[in-house]
């Protein structure tokens, strides 16, 4: 993305941010409460139009696009507070997420495959909204993975999550990026970002304040300052 | 669903048709014409709950298709000099038409809003039959010739009234009312995942529209007679939204059991009870609101009698 600003009123959310997210890498985005990481999501997945500024994805500039354009291109959400439908089964999520043109029988198998593989089996027939939290962050994460999608956004796919099923869904993350996917991660939780991701940018106040690998961001005096307030010396 | 559940259901329905089709010799005028309205109120009940419970738009403004339908019905055949029955084209076709141009604004607006517009966009087309002289012959309203029709009503309602179960049925258990209940859940998610929802709703719209235009049409032909104020009437509406409250909405069968259950209580409280039957009307809904929110197939469904969601 590059150069992309957003403003709600006098607030400039995003405010001349560019990135490049690595293609076929586990990334992570990260800043302090109100940095604009959700804003930028939004941005990505069309639920928020630019003031200015690109999003390049394959060459094509999908800014201002709308979500089930983007959606189309392979570039598939999920939600800080999860979206599941609650008065629709396991199965009935899953199976709205494909296009049509997909054949009944074809979505079918793919929604059947993917409620295995979080490990949702026994509860496909049950209503979104009778999951416990971390049950409908794996729905929702299996949902976006209906389409194949080549970029998956992940708005903090840790919160509310217990260890164990968040160590079942990072395996699936690692497990997608093996299979050449692109992740983009938003997450509070330092030990899934600075274990998971490959490369970090970090937002503060709608700006990028740094870039790099874990290591470097660890010790990157902004970043420091971003988080816990300028040292004094 | 299984295909030997989808037959199963199929037979019951064509089982359902032929004791419809064979039954009007052993009835008389008043069980004939009893037998029509409640396959009209069906036909109502199930096409409101293509927009409002499979979709989640309330519609508090449906009887605006009934009664262009009527009128497209009363103004071909008694000014035109038309056969009523390709006059249930045309009004099909006049009222998706409206549905469309008076969908694209309207699904703006979400939840109340919707439910407000709509109120408001009937009684504004009632006034404009009203005033609209030239071609409503405006509150004097149109008399259709006289024939005897009971008969033929009888069966284009049913023909009417089979086709709109099936449809609502293949709507319902398919992807595309898959993508109509998830934008009832969440429209912004339904969007980010890949469902165009102004397309979707514009077309649960216009077919929601369809079917009451031509029972307006029907019910036109078989009554003989129609003014603003009775085709625009706003119980009707009130009806069908109740009618699939009742029985269930965002189902299929709910709107039906809803319907006959209904019109057969209201028309046995009418019968008896001239005047207090809109009090019994009103207990009715309101001991159902209170103890079957979700209707009666959601009560089904909540003590495991009947299995959730539509699709399996």
């Amino acid at each position: 993305m590059r150069d992309l600003h957003k403003a709600f009123g006098g607030v400039r959310a995003v405010d001349g941010c560019s990135f490049a997210v690595p293609r076929g890498r586990i990334s992570g985005l990260i800043g302090p409460n109100g940095s604009g990481k959700t804003t930028t999501f939004n941005l990505l997945t069309g639920l928020a139009v630019p003031d200015a500024g690109q999003v390049l994805h394959r060459g094509e500039n999908i800014a201002g696009r709308k979500p089930y354009e983007i959606f189309r291109r392979g570039i598939t959400r999920t939600f800080q507070i999860t979206r599941i439908f609650r008065e629709m089964t396991v199965f009935e999520n899953m199976l709205s997420a494909t296009g049509l043109r997909v054949p009944d029988r074809v979505a079918r198998e793919r929604a059947e495959a993917l409620i295995a593989f979080v490990n949702l089996g026994s509860l496909r027939g049950e209503y979104g909204g009778r999951l416990s939290y971390g049950q409908q962050k794996l729905l929702e994460f299996a949902r976006a993975l209906m389409t194949d999608p080549d970029l998956i956004l992940l708005d903090e796919p840790a919160a509310g999550v217990n260890r164990t099923l968040l160590q079942q869904l990072l395996e699936h993350i690692h497990h997608l990026q093996e299979r050449g996917k692109t992740i983009l991660i938003v997450e509070h939780d330092m030990n899934v970002i600075m274990n998971h991701c490959e490369r970090i940018f970090v937002l503060d106040h709608g700006v990028k304040i740094a870039e790099g690998p874990p290591a470097e961001i660890q010790r990157d005096e902004r970043v420091i300052d971003a988080y816990f307030g300028r040292r004094r010396r | 669903m299984t295909r030997s559940e989808h037959l199963r259901n199929l037979l019951a329905l064509g089982v359902l048709g032929l004791v419809l089709a064979l039954l009007p010799p052993a009835l008389n005028v008043y069980l004939r014409s009893f037998a029509l309205f409640t396959m009209m109120y069906v036909v109502l009940a199930l096409s409101w709950n293509i927009i409002s419970g499979f979709t989640g738009y309330t519609s508090f403004g449906h009887v605006i298709f009934y009664g262009i339908g009527a009128y497209a019905c009363a103004i071909l055949v008694a000014d035109h000099g038309w056969h009523w029955l390709p006059t249930l084209l045309v009004a099909a076709g006049v009222a998706a038409a409206v549905g469309v141009a008076l969908g694209y604004p309207v699904l703006r607006l979400k939840g109340p809003y919707f439910a407000i517009a709509m109120l408001g966009a009937a009684e504004g087309v009632r006034v404009v039959a009203t005033v609209w002289d030239g071609l409503t012959h405006g509150g004097l309203g149109i008399s259709l010739p006289s024939v005897e029709n009971s008969i033929a009503t009888y069966y284009a309602m049913l023909g009417l009234m089979l086709i709109t179960i099936l449809v609502a049925y293949a709507v319902g258990h398919s992807r595309f009312g898959i993508r109509l209940n998830a934008i009832r859940e969440d429209e912004v998610a339904a969007e980010a995942l890949g469902i165009n929802a102004t397309a979707y709703k514009l077309a649960a719209f216009a077919l929601s529209a369809v079917f009451p235009a031509v029972a307006g049409g029907i019910q036109a032909y078989k009554v003989l007679y129609i003014d603003p104020p009775s085709v625009f009437f706003v119980q009707i509406t009130i009806a069908m939204a109740l009618m699939s409250m009742l029985g269930g909405k965002g189902t299929v069968i709910g709107p039906i059991v809803g319907a006959v259950l209904l019109y057969t209580a209201q028309e046995l409280t009418w019968v008896n009870f001239p005047t207090a039957h809109l009090i019994a009307y009103g207990l009715f809904i309101v001991i159902v609101a209170r103890f079957m929110p979700r209707g009666l197939v959601g009560f089904a469904i909540d003590r495991g009698w009947a299995r959730k969601g539509m699709v399996h």
